[in-house]
């Protein structure tokens, strides 16, 4: 068997763990996605007609603000499934399992790879339960078949690219409270980007920091896929973020990972 | 059984509120806890949302946003005083308070007491960062005097129902999971952050008669001036509700844990 298909092999028994924890604990993808939910109440209903006023658009209220709002709420979803990897990769490390794994014949790279690949499918589940949210609080799509299909496409993306960085996270963290904080500037950067109100409405240091930051092109672009609102160069930027945090940490997550462990 | 007298009960009971003030002072979680959470939330509201809730006048948010802060704050900060005996508990450090000589009822009434410093650190912390955001007290030193008054008294009134939480729940965590809960509705569903003509008919109604918007309401008219007659009424009558109801509630729970 090649180097090649035996890791695929690994990974995918690694994967297989990982889906089988995420089936004895149904509650975490709860867990994942109760956040942005009460995020999208909250922010659709008690702040909604006085943000939705500000949008200017057609019903200018309420209605107008969940269809804007929705996307962030997508990305801090992805964000926070994000976060539970990096909880479950500093459980693993600490609990002596993965120097179980290390004097075991298996691809080195598998046991982060079953992470990665584990929490796409977390992260894909908490999305589903959250656009299900964001439907019936209003949330009203125009998409096409093929823009579902490169919004899915690009959350994915941005969920691989997050995900290795929160491994990354996980193995520099030597706790699950400091794994559980660590993160958690990902919760926040939707919030500082386009996801919840336009980038100029924002004084001009924030707004310079909000229009470069990455989650700001992840944004507008699922918003003009779902939303069919105008995209620009942000398609490309967020492409771009992603490459670059995906590479970033998976090359921080592997160093890590080939370290030897501490006596 | 030894009898303590009530002036030897209450020296006790001033030990154990230095004990507790000593404990915030010394833990630098606590400390960036207090200054950290109005900051993020001042940084959130007033200058990333603050534009847009207001159609651009971010100054005149901040000036209705501060005064509310300070009761969201208190909210937050209370949460500690349920963690913080759940913890001692938990720990077996009031197993050691009941070997020794002094009143069973100093460890709960001395951690309630040395609280206060942390409530009134924070009130204070959140109003002066309201400064350094544009917010300014147009009333005075008198009223404002008053408002700090009136919002230590709020935080004593709802610290009894985070003691009662810590007294029933297992874990410190669980504690405050459950008080988070507790918050989350009666702080959003308020006029902390936006006026409850804006919000939908269900959600108003139950905003009009909050303690939280209550207690908003007597800060912006004790801070900015406006009326401040009826909303104080109604706030003091829910804070004498918490502790008519949740003072004994939380006695009988720590009596029980403490047998």
């Amino acid at each position: 068997m090649s180097t090649v298909s035996a890791a695929l092999t690994d990974s995918a028994t690694m994967l297989r763990r990982q889906v089988r924890h995420m089936l004895r604990y149904p509650s975490l993808i709860l867990m994942f996605a109760g956040i942005p939910v009460i995020f999208l109440l909250l922010f659709v209903y008690v702040f909604g007609a006085m943000l939705g006023a500000g949008l200017g658009g057609p019903v200018g209220g309420r209605a107008d603000y969940a269809n804007y709002v929705a996307p962030g709420i997508l990305l801090m979803t992805v964000a926070s499934a994000a976060q539970g990897t990096t909880i479950s990769v500093v459980t693993d490390m600490t609990t002596g399992i993965v120097a179980r794994f290390r004097t075991m014949a298996i691809a080195r790279v598998s046991v982060l790879t079953g992470h990665v690949l584990g929490s796409l499918v977390q992260a894909m589940a908490s999305v589903a339960i959250v656009l299900v949210a964001a439907l019936l609080v209003g949330f009203e799509p125009t998409a096409g078949f093929g823009d579902w299909i490169a919004a899915a496409g690009l959350l994915v993306m941005i969920s691989f690219a997050l995900t290795w960085l929160c491994v990354a996270l996980g193995m520099v963290s030597d706790n699950p409270a400091t794994a559980s904080n660590l993160p958690l500037p990902l919760m926040i950067l939707p919030m500082m980007g386009s996801g919840f109100v336009p980038t100029d409405s924002m004084p001009a240091g924030l707004r310079w920091f909000a229009e470069y930051q990455p989650f700001t092109p992840f944004i507008d672009t699922v918003r003009g896929l779902l939303m069919g609102t105008p995209i620009g160069n942000s398609a490309m930027y967020a492409a771009g973020w992603c490459v670059l945090i995906a590479l970033a940490g998976y090359l921080w997550a592997k160093k890590l990972y080939n370290r030897e462990p501490k006596a | 059984m030894t009898t303590i007298s009530p002036s030897r009960a209450l020296r006790h009971s001033m030990l154990m509120a230095g004990r507790t003030a000593a404990k915030s002072v010394k833990n630098p979680a606590v400390l960036v806890e207090l200054v950290i959470q109005p900051l993020v939330m001042l940084v959130l509201f007033s200058l990333v949302l603050g534009g847009a809730i207001s159609g651009g006048d971010s100054d005149a948010y901040t000036r209705q946003l501060v005064p509310g802060l300070m009761v969201y704050s208190a909210l937050l900060v209370s949460v500690g005083t349920g963690v913080a005996l759940s913890t001692d508990i938990t720990k077996g450090v009031f197993d050691r308070f009941r070997s020794m000589p002094i009143a069973r009822s100093a460890p709960l009434v001395g951690t309630v007491v040395g609280d206060l410093f942390r409530y009134t650190a924070c009130i204070v912390l959140t109003l002066g960062f309201g400064y350094l955001f544009g917010f300014r007290v147009t009333t005075g030193v008198v009223p404002m005097l008053l408002d700090l008054v009136l919002m230590i008294g709020f935080s004593f009134s709802l610290c009894w129902i985070s003691v009662w939480v810590g007294m029933l729940a297992g874990k410190p965590e669980t504690v405050q999971g459950y008080l988070f809960i507790l918050i989350m509705p009666i702080s959003f569903g308020s006029t902390i952050f936006v006026q409850s003509s804006t919000l939908p008919g269900w959600l108003a109604a139950w905003t009009d008669i909050n303690p939280v918007s209550l207690l908003s309401e007597v800060n912006r008219g004790l801070l900015t001036g406006g009326p401040v007659g009826g909303p104080l009424l109604g706030a003091l009558a829910w804070m004498a509700g918490f502790v008519v109801v949740f003072y004994p509630l939380a006695m009988a729970a720590y009596k029980r844990r403490m047998r």
